[in-house]
C-alpha cells in the first residue's frame, strides 16, 4: 500500500504528539512600505512611531498584569525583556534620530536600526545570546503593526487543531494565543533555548523546531507533530493517524485507563514480566509519567533542563534541581544520563556534528560542568533512587576516565562531609557501533547498560536523520540492527548485566516484538507512547515472538523481515515500499 | 567619576534575566551608568562600551560568567550606584 506520507525532520523543543491542520503563521517582519518624507513631516512622523511605542508598551503591560494572575513567573519576565527594548536609548532613540536625519518613514528607520543590532548579534559567539535577536523581532512585528494602527492579524478564526506552522513564531505570539487551543507548533529557525520553546513548554504543545521543508507545508494540510521524537509527518497515512490518534487520545483521556492496567505489573500474555518505563525530557513531565503509572525513569535527557534558561550550573543549584525531580518521582526509581551535548549546538564549527564532540566526549572535555553534574547526582542519591548513565560512550578509554572521575568525585564529597549513596548505580549508553561492539567489556565495568536504537541505527547504517535525502534509509528491520541486537544480548548474557531499550525501536509494536523475541525484557518509552505500549506488551505472546526473531534473522530484506514481522503480531502490513 | 572592575558572577553570565534586573536597577540613579568589557583579548564579545540602561548593549556586551567589566559612573550618585552595580554582578 503506497501512501504520499512524508517524515521531516527537526529538533525536540516540546515532548508529546498532536494531530491537526496547518495553519501558516503571518511572516512575523512583513515588508512595509519605505517612504521618504518631507523636513515638515518629520514632527508628525516621530510622533506616530512614539504613539507605536507607547501602544506596544500598553498591550504588553496588560498582558504582563493578566500573567501575573496566573503566576506565570517565567513568562511574565520575557513581557519585561520587551518592555526595557521600547524604552531602549539604543533602540527608540537611533530610530527618532533615523527619521529626523535621513527624513525616512518610521517603519524604514525601525528596518535600519534594527538590521544593524541584529548584525551585531549575528556577530555573536554565544548560542543563547544570538537567539535573543528573536525577541527584537518580536517587538519589531508588534510596532510595525501598531503604526499600521490596525489590530494585530485575527487570530480568533483558528480552526480547534491548529498546527502553526512559521518560519519563526515569535513568543508574543503564543501569548496571544493563550487563550485559543493550539495543537502544535512548527517553525523553520530556533532552538530549544528560544523564548517560544520555553514558552511552548510551559503551555505543553507539543513543537518541532529547525525543520528545514516548511515550503512542503501548505496551510490546511493535515499534519502530525511528534514533540518527543523532533519529527513532523506530512499527509499521514491512515495507519500513522491511527497509530498518533491513539497517542494522543491515550495521553489526555486513558491515563486513568492505563493506570488502572498498570496496578497490575507488565507482562506478555503468556506471563513474561516485562519492564516498561518512560523516557523524558524535561523535569515536568515526571508528573505526567507517575499518572501513567510508568515503572521508573528509563532516561532522563538532562541536557534540556540543564541548557534551560535561567537554570544555574553548580553543584549546589543542581542538587537542588535533581532532589526535586526524585520527589516529584516517588517510587519511581530515575536514570539520570549525564548531558549529551548533540548535534544542534555543534552546526556552525563542524561539518558533520553527530561524528564530533557530542556525549561523554564533550563532559570529558567540560569537566567543570560534568563534574557539578556528577556531585548534584550523586548528593541527590541519599533522597532517592538515582541511577547515572553515561552517553555516547566510544571507547572503553573514554569510559575508564569518566569512571576515575566519578570515583574523584565521591572523595571530594566525603572529604567535604556532603553523604551520598555509595552504590549509586552506573550506567553506560550503547549507542555507537564501537560501544555495540564491546559491550561485554563495558558491562563489566558499571552497572547496568542502556541500548539507545537511534544513534545506533544511524550510526550503523550510516544515515544522518537530520538529512532528507536519507533519512528514508532509516531502518529498524535491516538485517545489520537485528544481527547487532542480537550480538549485544548475546554478549551481555553471561554477565547478566540489566540493560534498557530505550530509543524510538522501544515505542513502536512492531520494533518492539522485535526487541522482546530477541530476549531484552526492559523498554524505556516517550510518554506519548506509554499507555499504548503497555498494552501492546499484554498482548504480545513471548514464546511466539522468540520464534518469530529466529526467523527473521535468517532473512535478508528489511522490508520482508517487516512485514513478517507486522502480519505475526496482527499489525496491517507496512505502508513502507 | 568613579570606576572600578568586577567579574561576572551569573552562572549563565549577563543573560537576558540578568541583563534586565540590571537595567531595571540602573533606574534608581541618576548618574550615567556604562559598562564595558576590559577580558577582550581572550575571545569574542564586543568591545565598546554600553550604557547600563539599554538592555540591547548590555546583550551585545556577551558577558559570560568570569568575564570582567569595568563599571563606570558618572553623577551626583556614582558611589552609590557603582557599589550596587558591581554587588549585582558579583552574582
Amino acid at each position: 500500500m503506497s501512501s504520499s506520507e512524508r517524515i521531516l525532520h527537526g529538533i525536540t523543543v516540546s515532548s508529546g504528539a498532536a494531530i491537526g491542520h496547518a495553519v501558516r503563521a503571518f511572516d512575523p517582519l512583513f515588508i512595509s512600505l519605505n517612504l521618504r518624507i518631507s523636513a515638515e513631516e518629520v514632527a508628525g512622523e516621530v510622533a506616530r512611531f512614539r504613539e507605536s511605542v507607547e501602544k506596544s508598551s500598553g498591550q504588553l503591560r496588560r498582558m504582563q498584569a493578566q500573567l501575573k494572575r496566573r503566576n506565570a513567573e517565567e513568562s511574565s519576565f520575557l513581557i519585561d525583556a520587551h518592555l526595557l527594548i521600547l524604552q531602549d536609548r539604543l533602540f527608540v532613540d537611533r530610530i527618532i534620530a533615523k527619521i529626523e536625519s535621513d527624513r525616512i518613514n518610521a517603519e524604514w528607520a525601525i528596518q535600519q536600526v534594527t538590521d544593524d543590532l541584529c548584525e551585531a548579534y549575528d556577530r555573536l559567539e554565544d548560542d543563547y545570546l544570538r537567539e535573543r535577536r528573536g525577541d527584537l523581532d518580536d517587538i519589531v512585528r508588534r510596532l510595525l503593526h501598531n503604526l499600521q494602527s490596525k489590530h494585530m492579524p485575527p487570530i480568533g478564526k483558528l480552526p480547534y487543531d491548529a498546527i502553526i506552522v512559521g518560519r519563526s513564531i515569535p513568543a508574543s505570539a503564543l501569548f496571544e494565543l493563550r487563550s485559543r487551543h493550539i495543537a502544535g507548533l512548527v517553525t523553520e529557525t530556533g532552538s530549544s533555548l528560544s523564548h517560544t520553546a520555553i514558552m511552548a513548554r510551559s503551555m505543553e504543545i507539543p513543537t518541532v523546531m529547525g525543520v528545514a521543508d516548511l515550503p512542503e507545508i501548505s496551510s490546511g494540510a493535515l499534519l502530525v507533530v511528534d514533540g518527543g521524537e523532533g519529527i513532523v509527518i506530512v499527509s499521514p497515512s491512515a495507519e500513522t493517524l491511527a497509530r498518533y490518534g491513539e497517542i494522543a487520545t491515550q495521553a489526555k483521556i486513558s491515563r486513568r485507563l492505563a493506570a488502572a492496567a498498570a496496578s497490575r505489573p507488565c507482562a506478555t500474555e503468556d506471563g513474561v514480566r516485562i519492564y516498561l518505563g518512560a523516557n523524558i525530557n524535561f523535569s515536568e513531565e515526571i508528573q505526567a509519567a507517575a499518572e501513567c503509572h510508568s515503572e521508573f525513569i528509563g532516561l532522563y535527557r538532562t541536557e534540556f533542563d540543564f541548557f534551560r534558561e535561567g537554570s544555574r550550573h553548580d553543584e549546589k543549584s543542581l542538587t537542588a534541581d535533581y532532589c526535586s525531580v526524585v520527589k516529584a518521582a516517588k517510587a519511581m526509581p530515575v536514570t539520570f544520563r549525564t548531558i549529551d551535548v548533540g548535534t544542534e549546538r555543534n552546526t556552525l564549527e563542524t561539518m558533520n556534528p553527530s561524528l564530533a564532540t557530542r556525549g561523554l566526549r564533550f563532559c570529558l572535555e567540560n569537566q567543570d560542568l560534568f563534574r557539578a553534574q556528577l556531585g548534584a547526582l550523586l548528593r541527590t542519591s541519599v533522597k532517592g533512587s538515582v541511577r547515572i548513565l553515561l552517553p555516547f560512550v566510544s571507547s572503553i578509554d573514554d569510559l575508564d576516565l569518566a569512571l576515575a572521575i566519578i570515583a574523584d568525585v565521591k572523595k571530594d564529597l566525603s572529604r567535604r562531609k556532603e553523604p551520598y549513596a555509595p552504590d549509586v548505580p552506573i550506567g553506560v549508553m550503547i549507542e555507537t557501533p564501537a560501544a555495540a561492539q564491546t559491550c561485554d567489556l563495558m558491562a563489566s565495568r558499571v552497572d547496568f547498560l542502556c541500548l539507545g536504537t537511534n544513534d545506533l541505527i544511524q550510526y550503523y547504517l550510516v544515515i544522518d536523520r537530520s538529512d532528507q535525502s536519507t533519512a528514508h534509509l532509516y531502518n529498524p528491520f535491516h538485517p545489520a540492527i537485528l544481527r547487532c541486537l542480537n550480538q549485544v544480548h548475546t554478549l551481555l548474557e553471561p554477565g547478566g548485566k540489566p540493560i534498557t531499550v530505550c530509543g524510538e525501536m522501544a515505542a513502536d509494536p512492531a520494533s518492539a516484538a522485535v526487541l522482546l523475541g530477541l530476549g531484552f525484557k526492559s523498554l524505556s518509552v516517550s510518554l506519548g507512547a506509554y499507555p499504548r505500549m503497555r498494552q501492546t506488551m499484554s498482548s504480545m505472546n513471548h514464546g511466539r515472538l522468540r520464534e518469530l526473531a529466529c526467523e527473521i534473522l535468517k532473512m535478508q530484506k528489511p522490508a520482508e523481515i517487516e512485514s513478517m514481522v507486522r502480519t505475526s503480531i496482527g499489525l496491517q502490513p507496512s505502508h513502507h515500499p | 567619576m568613579i570606576e572600578r572592575q568586577i567579574a561576572i558572577g551569573h552562572r549563565m553570565g549577563l543573560h537576558a534575566r540578568a541583563a534586565a534586573k540590571l537595567v531595571q536597577l540602573t533606574r534608581r540613579y541618576k548618574s550615567e551608568i556604562l559598562l564595558s568589557r576590559t577580558d577582550l583579548n581572550s575571545g569574542g564579545g564586543n568591545s565598546s562600551e554600553a550604557d547600563a540602561r539599554s538592555i540591547l548593549a548590555i546583550l551585545l556586551l556577551a558577558a559570560g560568567h568570569g568575564s570582567t567589566v569595568a563599571v563606570r559612573a558618572t553623577g551626583a550618585d556614582e558611589a552609590e550606584a557603582v557599589d550596587c552595580i558591581c554587588e549585582y554582578l558579583k552574582g
